[in-house]
């Protein structure tokens, strides 16, 4: 952990605090500084907005109502994506976990000032993620999207370290056999080799 | 994880701590480690290379678009409202709990109601007996009669017929049978017939303990 997760993990306990308090305005502050995260988290569960949209205030709700009790065991970081996690997994299994497939609308969510590499990055990744399963899709971006450790990652998905590095294994050789390699190269590794 | 015999441990290594020195993660020495190995292992750097590729792609914004603001007006409308959003569905499942259970219980009461009536009803003399219990005692009027062992089944029927009587009991261990007049019969007059009969060893009133 740098001095800036240290800061912000700071500034996250003093929310949680006032959160515990009834401070509303606690709670939009930190809604508004995960609201990014989370919802690129949980879009890699469900491609469905109102589903995200849903699972961001289910989490957020927990959160309001078991502020006081954070321990402090982990970061406050970590306890809002293990919760973000089990109530996406939730709604997975209320709403399917099918994603929606891209429509025309699709292109409308696409933000406007992405590039033509950032749009070639996304389909590049968009085709790999599909090969994963949800768990090595939620490591996968544990680790490579949001930066935690395994450690981390273990607490979030409440499972042992080994489980993780497993799932990150598998996630990791999957990806690199269906992926485009660079520079259009055709994938010249096999399943198993690093 | 199973890597192939081709892979040396330097590229395992340096599988395992790609992710960390992507994410800044790694000690200073990992790094360099991790550097001075893709510079001579052509495999790992395609492979770091392709991780570097993940990682970018991965911290690109979602793209999916979702308004923050909406969301928390949504999620402060929710916290003013917890009990029309949370307790309804409470309410509703424990009032269905609550009515399955009342039929269950009143279900019972009337079975065992039910049963309770059809108990009163037979007058609380079993319709069985069973082995272990006394014999019924014998009513006034019974005799015990001891046939020979040779008497023929149709003797003793015809016997039984003519003089109006009808097996009660029996045969007991020494073969006695209790006998009943099924009519007005005299039970004197039965006794007398079956002590003339040939053929009947024994014929004799039950004595009836008062």
């Amino acid at each position: 952990m740098n001095d800036d997760d240290i800061d912000a993990d700071v500034t996250d306990r003093m929310l949680l605090q006032r959160m515990s308090t009834g401070d509303r305005a606690a709670l939009s502050v930190l809604y508004r500084s995960y609201h990014g995260r989370l919802c690129r988290f949980l879009s890699r569960l469900t491609r469905r907005p109102d589903v995200i949209e849903e699972v961001i205030n289910d989490c957020f709700w927990v959160a309001w109502q078991k502020a006081g009790s954070f321990h402090g065991d982990s970061r406050v970081s970590t306890w809002l994506m293990g919760i973000a996690y089990r109530c996406g997994l939730k709604a997975l299994r209320q709403h399917g976990d099918e994603p929606v497939e891209d429509d025309p609308q699709s292109e409308q969510r696409t933000p406007e000032h992405d590039l033509d590499e950032d749009r070639e990055l996304r389909d590049w990744l968009s085709k790999g993620l599909d090969h994963l399963s949800v768990d090595q899709r939620v490591v996968i971006e544990l680790v490579y999207g949001v930066g935690h450790t395994l450690d981390d990652v273990a607490v979030i998905m409440q499972c042992p370290v080994g489980t993780v590095k497993a799932r990150l294994f598998h996630a990791r050789v999957k990806l690199r056999n269906v992926l485009p390699a660079l520079a259009g190269d055709s994938p010249k590794h096999k399943e198993g080799a690093p | 994880m199973t890597f192939p015999k081709h892979s040396g441990r330097d590229c395992v290594r340096a599988w395992d701590t790609m992710p960390w020195v992507l994410q800044d993660s790694a000690t200073p020495e990992q790094g360099a480690w991790l550097e001075g190995h893709l510079a001579q292992c052509e495999s790992c750097r395609t492979e770091f290379a392709q991780q570097s590729r993940l990682r970018q792609a991965m911290s690109l914004p979602t793209d999916i678009s979702l308004d923050a603001n909406v969301g928390l007006r949504r999620l402060l409308g929710r916290l003013d409202t917890p009990d029309a959003q949370e307790a309804p569905y409470r309410s509703r499942s424990r009032s269905w709990l609550s009515r399955a259970l009342v039929a269950v219980v009143l279900i019972q009461a009337l079975s065992i109601g039910a049963l309770g009536v059809k108990l009163w009803s037979t007058g609380g003399n079993p319709a069985y007996r069973t082995l272990s219990q006394e014999p019924v005692p014998a009513a006034t009027g019974t005799i015990r009669v001891v046939p020979d062992a040779a008497m023929t089944l149709a003797d003793w029927n015809a016997l039984l017929h003519t003089l109006h009587l009808q097996v009660v009991g029996g045969p007991n261990d020494v073969g006695a049978y209790t006998v009943a007049p099924t009519s007005s019969t005299s039970t004197t007059h039965a006794l007398q017939q079956l002590r003339a009969t040939r053929g009947i060893r024994l014929a004799e009133p039950v004595a009836v303990t008062p």
